[in-house]
C-alpha cells in the first residue's frame, strides 16, 4: 500500500457508503447454509452468536455472571444462562474488471466506468457488511471477512488499477457455495470468462454480472475518417467512415450480450447492464434485488 | 510603379506567384482529410470490420476554389496594389524649381504640404536633380542647390500672413529671368488665386514642365468684426460654393482671471450657392471689451483670425450737467448735443456725480460744471489720477464762477481770466473766429476743418510758462481752444466752448464727433476711412503670423494712419495689433468685402489634388480577405472530414480570424443592472456596509436577515433579502438604513462615496454605526473601532449628537424600551441632538422633540450579531447566558424594529396626538 492510495481508498469508501446510506440492510439468503460453513456443520441446531433465541440452560460454574438471565432465574431458585442461536454468515467474493477499458470515459462530465464500478461494487459490499455477510475479493488477494475494517481493506483493494487493456476474470480461491459478483464491461477476450464461469458453477457459487458501459460505446456516434484504439493504444482500428460501421458495431455489440445472456443462463448467474450516463442508484437497487434472489 | 487597369502595383513581379496556382491545385486535391484519433475501449468489436464504400480522398472542388482563392488575394495583396496611384512627380532630369505659394490661406494644412516638399525634394535627390525653392510672398534669388540642402531647410519654410502681391510677383519674375538653362516646375499652390498669378504661370510653362500641387481648393476666411446695432457682425467667406457647410467662430479673450479662454461662439452658414456666411454675437458690453480676436475653430491660418481693437470696446462715459431742472428747449441743453456725438458709440450714464463715480466710467464729462463739493472734488481728482479721464465744457457758469482764477484747480488744465471773451457780436468788433490747423504733435492732427465751424464767445486761458503745452487745439488768432493737461495717469481736458451751440458751432459739425473719438473719448462703430487716419503713425504692438499667432513686434517700424487701412498686407505692413498713442487699430488679413477667388490652372497643368481622390492601398483589403477565406476553409475542411460538430476550437479559430481581420467593432460588454436596481426600488431592503472583513460582512448579513425575519412576523414591514453596499459602486438610494459594522482595518471611502453618503444623509437616510465593543463609544478614542470611527466620520455631514434621550422617539416607535442591548448591554446610544428650545412641558411625559429622522445612531452594542440567524432561523451567536441571555436578543430585536418603525415613520409616535393612548400604556 502505497502513501498515495490512502486518500483515493477513503475517498472511495466515503462516496460508497453514501451510496449504500440509503437502502436497508441487505441479507442475502443462505440457500445451502451448512454447505457454505466452513466447518461443514449445521449452525442452525445449536448455540452460538446470534440473534435470534435458541434456549435457556442452567448456569454451570465458570459462566460469567452477566450471562444470567434474571427474567428466567427469579422464577424459581436455580439461575439460567439464555443461549443464541448461532448464526453464519454468507460469503461473497466480489471481482471487479480494473483492465485499462474501464478507465474510459467519452465527455468530460460522465465518470469513468471503472469509478462507476468501484462504486457499486464497494456500496453492494457495503451493504452486505451491515447485513453480516462476509466480503471479499476473487483470488488471494483480500479473503472474505465480516466487519466494518473490512471495507476499508475493500476500498483500498479496490483502488489498485490493472495495466492491461483487458484484465480477465480472476477465478482463483474461490470458496464453495457462495455468491459472486463481477462488474466489468466484459468486452474482453470472451473465452476467460467463460472459463471464469464455468468455474464457479463447478463449485456451485452463483451470482450476478453487471455490465458497466459508456453511452458512447451504446451509441456509436462517430463519423468521419477515425482511427480507434483501446485505451493503452495497443489495439487500432482505422476506418474512414466511422458513421458507416455503426449497424454492424451495434450488431456485434448485441451478439455480445446474447452470448453473456446464455452464459449466465447455464452457469445460474444473473446479467445486469448499467451505462455510466445513468444513475448509479437504480444500478445499486438492481444489484439488491439481482444479490437478493439469487438463492 | 505599374498600372495595370487603373490599379498600380508596388511590386508587381510577385503577380507572377499566380502562375504557381496550378501546380497548388494539383498538390492540394490529392490530399485527403488526417484521420481523427478516438480512444475507444469496445475496438475489440470492430476488430476486422472493413468499409463497405471508401470516402473521397480527393478535396472537393469548391474546397480548392476556395484555397486558390485565398492563395490568390494574398499573393496580390503581397504585390502592393494601390488604388487611384498619383502620377510621379514630373518626370525628366534638368534642375528642378519649387514654387510656393506660402501665404497664409496654406498655413491650415501647412504640415501635409511641408511633409509632400520633403517627398518630392526627396524624389528629386534620388534622380540627382538640382532644386531651387521660390516662395512668392517672399521671393528670393534662386540658388540650384541638391535637393539635401534643401530638405534640410524646409523646416524654415513657413507660410506668411500675406498673399503675394503683384511686387513680389514682378521681383519673382525678375530672378527667374535671372536664370539661363531650363527647368521643370513643381507650384504648391494654396489654392486662392491672386494678381499676376496668370503670367507667373505662363513664365514658367516656358522654361519647362509645369506641374501644380494644392490640397484643396476651397479656403476659408474671417473678415474683421463689425459692431451695429448692439450685435457684433461677424462674416465668413470662402472661396468656393461647393454645398452648405458650417462654420463655427470662436470669440477669444481673458476671463477676469486673466486666462485666456472662449467666452463665447457663434456659427454661420454657407448656403450652397454662397461664398459668404454671416452671424451675430450678441454679448454684454463688459465680456464684449474682453474679446481680443476670433477665430474660426475648424481653420488655423491668419485670415481665418479678425483681431479686435477698441471698436467693440464701448466706452462708458458719464454725462454730468448742472444741477439745474430748467425747462428750456432741449436744443439749447448742452447734454444734447453730447449725447448725440457720444449714443452710437459709448455707453451713456447720465445723474449726479456722487452716483456714477463707484460705477468706474472711462470718462466724465462736466458740462458747463464750476463748482463741486469738496468730497466730490477729492473723490474725482483721485479718479482722475488713476487714468479717469475728465472732460470739461466751458459755458455761462464757468465763466462766471472764480475757478482756477488766481491759482491752477486741479480739475482745470488752465487758469482761466474772468469773464471770457465774445467775439463777432453786436456789441464786439471782431469776426467769429474759425479753427486754426491742428499741429503736429496734438491729437487731432490730420482733421479736416469744415469752414463753417466758427466760435463766438469762450473763456479764456491765463498765460502761464505751461500753458503752450497744454494747449491742443487753438483758434484761428491763437487763443487755446483745447486745453489739456495730465494728472496721475489721467487727464483732464476742457474746451474753452459750450457744448450747446450758444458760443461756437462746433457742436453741430461732424467735427465734434471726430475730435471727441480722437481723444477716446468715444470710439469709432467703424474702421476708420483712410482720410481720417491722415497724418497719423501707428506702431505696431504685436503681429500675427501665417498660422494666426500673435507675436510681439519688437522693433517693426511703424506705418502710415491711410497705408495701415489701405495697402494690402506685405512684409512692411504686417496684420496685427497697432498703437497710436490713445487708439489701438487692429489690421486683419482681410479686410471688409474682400473676397476668396479659388485658383484656376490651365487644362494643360497636371493638378494634384489631395481633395479629388486619395491613393488608397488595397493589399491589407486582399490581405484580409485571404484571411478569411483561410478560415472558410478550416470550417469547410472539418465539415468534409465530418468534425464540425465536436469542433468549437475551429469556431473560435473562424471567429477570431474574422474579427481580426475585419476589425469589426465589439461592443464592450456593459454590466446590467436595471433589472436588479428595479427589484430594490420596488421593494424594502436593509442594507449593511461591507467593510471587506468577511466575517464582520457575513455577520451584519445574517443579523439583518434576522432583523428582516423579525420585522416580517411582527409589523407591517416586509423587508426583502438584506443587501451588502459596496459604498464605492452602489446607488444608497433604495435602502432606508444602512448598518454600518466599524473594523479598525476598513478602508476610507473616495471622496465620491462621502458625496454620496452626505447627499444619502440630507435626503433622509439613516446610518447606524455600531463599533461593537460595548461601552467605549463615548469616551474619546480609546478602541480601534471608536478611533475608525472617528476618522470615518469626519467627512460626513452629521449634526451635532447627544446621548439618547429618555423621551426620544426611538424608545417608544414600535415597542416601548428603556434600553437598547446588541451583544453587550451597557454602550450608550448616540442620536442627533434635541434643538435647543425644546422645552419639557408640564404634564406631557415627553419633549416636543425634532422633527424628521436622527441621520446616524452611533452605538457599540454589536447588533448585528445578536439580530444574526443562520438560514433555518436559528440564533447564530450566543447572547447572554441563559433566560436572561434570550431576553437580551429579544430586545435587541426590539430595538431593532424600533429602529427601522423610526426611520420608515418618522416622529409619528413624537406626535402628540397619541399622547393618551401612550399614557394609558405607560400606566400613567
Amino acid at each position: 500500500m502505497s502513501l498515495a492510495k490512502i486518500p483515493q481508498a477513503t475517498e472511495l469508501r466515503h462516496r460508497a457508503e453514501i451510496e449504500a446510506g440509503s437502502l436497508p440492510p441487505l441479507l442475502v439468503q443462505a440457500e445451502q447454509l451448512a454447505g457454505s460453513v466452513l466447518l461443514g456443520e449445521h449452525g442452525r441446531r445449536r448455540a452460538g452468536m446470534g440473534d435470534d433465541f435458541w434456549q435457556y440452560r442452567p448456569a454451570q460454574p465458570g459462566d460469567s455472571r452477566s450471562l444470567i438471565d434474571h427474567r428466567r432465574s427469579a422464577r424459581g431458585d436455580q439461575q439460567f444462562i439464555r443461549e443464541r442461536e448461532w448464526q453464519i454468515a454468507q460469503t461473497v467474493h466480489v471481482w471487479v474488471d480494473q483492465g485499462g477499458s474501464m478507465r474510459f470515459a467519452s465527455k468530460p462530465e460522465l465518470p469513468q466506468k471503472i469509478d462507476r464500478a468501484r462504486k457499486l461494487a464497494l456500496a453492494a459490499s457495503i451493504l452486505m457488511i451491515r447485513g453480516g455477510e462476509r466480503v471479499g475479493l476473487t483470488g488471494t488477494s483480500l479473503p472474505p471477512r465480516s466487519g466494518n475494517m473490512q471495507v476499508l481493506r475493500m476500498a483500498e483493494a479496490l483502488s489498485i488499477e490493472d495495466n492491461a487493456d483487458y484484465a480477465p476474470p480472476e477465478h482463483h480461491a474461490m470458496i464453495p457455495h457462495a455468491r459472486g459478483l463481477f462488474i466489468s464491461d466484459f468486452l474482453g477476450p470472451f473465452d476467460e470468462l467463460q472459463l471464469a464461469l464455468s468455474k464457479a458453477a463447478d463449485r456451485g457459487l452463483r451470482g450476478v454480472l453487471l455490465q458497466v458501459l459508456d453511452p458512447s460505446e451504446e451509441g456509436f456516434p462517430f463519423s468521419g475518417r477515425t482511427l480507434f484504439e483501446s485505451v493503452s493504444g495497443g489495439l487500432r482500428h482505422e476506418t474512414l467512415k466511422a458513421s458507416a460501421l455503426r449497424d454492424r458495431y451495434l450488431d456485434r455489440l448485441a451478439e455480445r450480450r446474447d452470448a453473456l445472456d446464455s452464459l449466465c443462463r447455464a452457469t445460474g448467474w444473473r446479467l445486469g447492464q448499467h451505462h455510466t450516463g445513468d444513475s448509479a442508484q437504480t444500478a445499486l437497487l438492481w444489484l439488491y434485488h439481482a444479490l437478493e434472489s439469487t438463492r | 510603379m505599374t498600372t495595370l487597369a487603373g490599379i498600380g502595383f508596388t511590386t508587381p513581379w510577385l503577380l507572377l506567384g499566380l502562375l504557381a496556382l496550378p501546380i497548388l491545385w494539383l498538390l492540394l486535391r490529392a490530399v485527403p482529410p488526417a484521420p481523427v484519433r478516438r480512444v475507444f475501449p469496445a475496438v475489440t468489436l470492430l476488430m476486422g470490420l472493413s468499409d463497405d464504400e471508401s470516402l473521397s480522398d480527393r478535396t472537393p472542388w469548391w474546397l480548392l476554389l476556395l484555397r486558390m482563392l485565398a492563395v490568390a488575394a494574398a499573393i496580390i495583396g503581397l504585390a502592393g496594389p494601390v488604388l487611384n496611384p498619383t502620377p510621379t512627380a514630373t518626370a525628366g532630369n534638368g534642375p528642378l524649381l519649387v514654387v510656393l505659394d506660402a501665404s497664409w490661406a496654406g498655413a491650415d494644412d501647412w504640415k501635409n504640404t511641408r511633409e509632400q516638399i520633403v517627398t518630392k525634394l526627396a524624389e528629386a535627390g534620388r534622380a540627382d536633380r538640382t532644386v531651387a525653392v521660390l516662395r512668392l510672398t517672399a521671393p528670393e534669388a534662386l540658388q540650384f542647390q541638391s535637393a539635401d540642402v534643401w530638405r534640410k531647410r524646409v523646416a524654415g519654410l513657413v507660410p506668411q500672413p500675406w498673399q503675394p502681391s503683384p511686387d513680389q510677383i514682378a521681383t519673382a519674375m525678375t530672378h527667374i529671368a535671372a536664370v539661363d538653362t531650363g527647368f521643370d516646375t513643381l507650384w504648391f499652390s494654396d489654392g486662392l488665386d491672386y494678381p499676376d498669378r496668370d503670367q507667373l504661370t505662363a513664365t514658367l510653362m516656358q522654361r519647362g514642365g509645369v506641374q501644380a500641387y494644392q490640397t484643396t481648393t476651397n479656403r476659408l476666411g474671417l473678415l474683421p468684426a463689425q459692431f451695429a446695432d448692439g450685435a457684433i457682425e461677424l462674416t465668413a467667406i470662402r472661396s468656393q460654393a461647393l454645398a452648405e457647410q458650417q462654420v463655427t467662430v470662436r470669440a477669444q479673450g481673458r476671463d477676469p482671471g486673466g486666462t485666456l479662454r472662449v467666452l463665447a461662439t457663434a456659427t454661420a452658414e454657407f448656403a450652397a450657392d454662397g461664398n459668404t456666411a454671416s452671424a451675430k454675437l450678441i454679448l454684454p458690453s463688459e465680456l464684449r471689451a474682453r474679446i481680443t480676436r476670433f477665430e474660426l475653430q475648424q481653420v488655423r491660418s491668419a485670415g481665418a483670425v479678425a483681431l479686435t481693437d477698441d471698436s467693440l470696446r464701448r466706452r462708458e462715459v458719464a454725462l454730468i450737467t448742472s444741477q439745474t431742472d430748467n425747462e428750456g428747449l432741449i436744443l439749447l441743453s448742452p447734454m444734447h448735443y453730447l449725447r448725440q456725438a457720444l449714443q452710437p458709440t459709448a455707453e451713456l450714464f447720465e445723474g449726479g456725480l456722487g452716483d456714477l463715480l463707484p460705477a468706474n466710467p472711462d470718462v466724465i464729462i462736466l458740462a458747463d460744471v464750476a463748482r463741486l463739493a469738496p468730497t466730490e472734488e477729492d473723490a474725482l481728482t483721485e479718479w482722475v489720477e488713476k487714468g479717469g479721464m475728465l472732460l470739461r465744457f466751458a459755458g455761462p457758469r464757468l465763466a462766471a464762477s472764480d475757478i482756477s482764477r488766481d491759482e491752477e484747480h486741479p480739475l482745470m488744465p488752465v487758469r482761466l481770466r474772468s469773464g471770457g471773451r465774445s467775439l463777432g457780436g453786436a456789441m464786439s468788433w471782431g469776426e467769429p473766429k474759425t479753427l486754426a490747423t491742428f499741429q503736429q504733435n496734438t491729437p487731432f492732427y490730420g482733421l479736416t476743418i469744415p469752414q463753417e465751424v466758427t466760435v463766438s464767445s469762450q473763456v479764456v486761458a491765463q498765460p502761464d510758462p505751461s500753458l503752450a503745452d497744454r494747449v491742443i487745439a487753438e483758434l484761428g488768432d491763437g487763443t487755446p481752444l483745447v486745453t489739456r493737461k495730465p494728472l496721475g495717469q489721467g487727464q483732464v481736458v476742457l474746451f474753452h466752448v459750450t457744448a450747446n451751440a450758444e458760443w461756437t458751432s462746433l457742436p453741430l459739425s461732424g467735427l465734434f464727433v471726430e475730435m471727441l473719438e480722437r481723444l477716446a473719448v468715444s470710439t469709432a462703430a467703424k474702421p476708420p476711412s483712410a482720410e481720417e487716419l491722415e497724418g497719423t503713425v501707428w506702431t505696431p504692438i504685436s503681429v500675427l503670423d501665417g498660422f494666426g499667432r500673435l507675436t510681439e513686434a519688437g522693433t517693426l517700424s511703424g506705418v502710415d494712419g491711410p497705408d495701415l487701412m489701405e495697402a494690402p498686407a506685405g512684409p512692411g505692413l504686417r496684420p496685427g495689433l497697432y498703437d497710436s498713442g490713445t487708439r489701438k487699430l487692429a489690421r486683419n488679413v482681410l479686410r471688409a468685402g474682400d473676397q476668396l477667388r479659388p485658383a484656376l490652372w490651365p487644362s494643360d497643368i497636371p493638378v494634384i489634388s489631395a481633395a479629388l481622390a486619395p491613393e488608397r492601398a488595397l493589399g491589407g483589403l486582399l490581405l484580409s480577405l485571404a484571411l478569411v477565406l483561410l478560415a472558410l476553409d478550416v470550417a469547410a475542411s472539418l465539415a468534409v472530414s465530418g468534425l464540425l460538430h465536436m469542433s468549437r476550437t475551429a469556431a473560435l479559430v473562424l471567429g477570431l480570424t474574422t474579427t481580426g481581420g475585419l476589425c469589426l467593432p465589439v461592443q464592450p460588454a456593459q454590466a446590467q443592472q436595471g433589472a436588479d436596481l428595479l427589484g430594490l426600488s420596488s421593494e424594502l431592503a436593509l442594507a449593511h456596509v461591507l467593510t471587506g472583513d468577511d466575517q464582520i460582512d457575513a455577520i451584519a448579513h445574517d443579523g439583518l436577515r434576522g432583523l428582516s425575519n423579525t420585522l416580517l412576523f411582527r409589523t407591517s414591514i416586509e423587508p426583502s433579502v438584506p443587501v451588502g453596499v459596496d459604498l464605492e459602486r452602489d446607488e444608497l438610494a433604495f435602502y432606508p438604513l444602512l448598518y454600518w459594522p466599524i473594523t479598525p482595518d476598513q478602508p476610507r471611502p473616495s471622496a465620491e462615496a462621502y458625496a454620496r453618503l452626505n447627499a444619502y444623509l440630507r435626503t433622509g437616510g439613516m446610518i447606524v454605526f455600531d463599533t461593537r465593543d460595548a461601552n467605549l463609544v463615548g469616551s474619546g478614542a480609546s478602541s480601534a473601532n471608536a478611533r475608525k470611527l472617528q476618522q470615518l466620520a469626519r467627512s460626513l455631514d452629521i449634526p451635532p449628537l447627544e446621548p439618547l434621550p429618555a423621551d426620544h422617539v426611538l424608545t417608544r416607535s414600535f415597542y416601548l424600551l428603556q434600553d437598547f442591548p446588541g451583544r453587550h448591554q451597557r454602550g450608550e446610544l448616540w442620536v442627533e441632538a434635541a434643538p435647543v428650545d425644546a422645552e419639557h412641558i408640564e404634564g406631557m411625559p415627553f419633549r416636543n422633540l425634532n422633527d424628521g429622522v436622527t441621520p446616524v445612531v452611533i452605538g457599540g452594542n454589536d447588533w448585528g450579531a445578536a439580530w444574526a440567524v443562520d438560514n433555518n432561523g436559528r440564533p447564530l451567536l450566543p447572547v447572554g447566558r441563559g433566560f436572561a441571555g434570550e431576553r437580551q436578543r429579544e430586545l435587541a430585536y426590539r430595538f431593532g424594529v424600533n429602529l427601522v418603525m423610526h426611520v420608515l415613520t418618522g416622529n409619528y409616535k413624537s406626535d402628540q396626538v397619541h399622547v393618551p393612548a401612550l399614557l394609558d400604556r405607560l400606566g400613567q
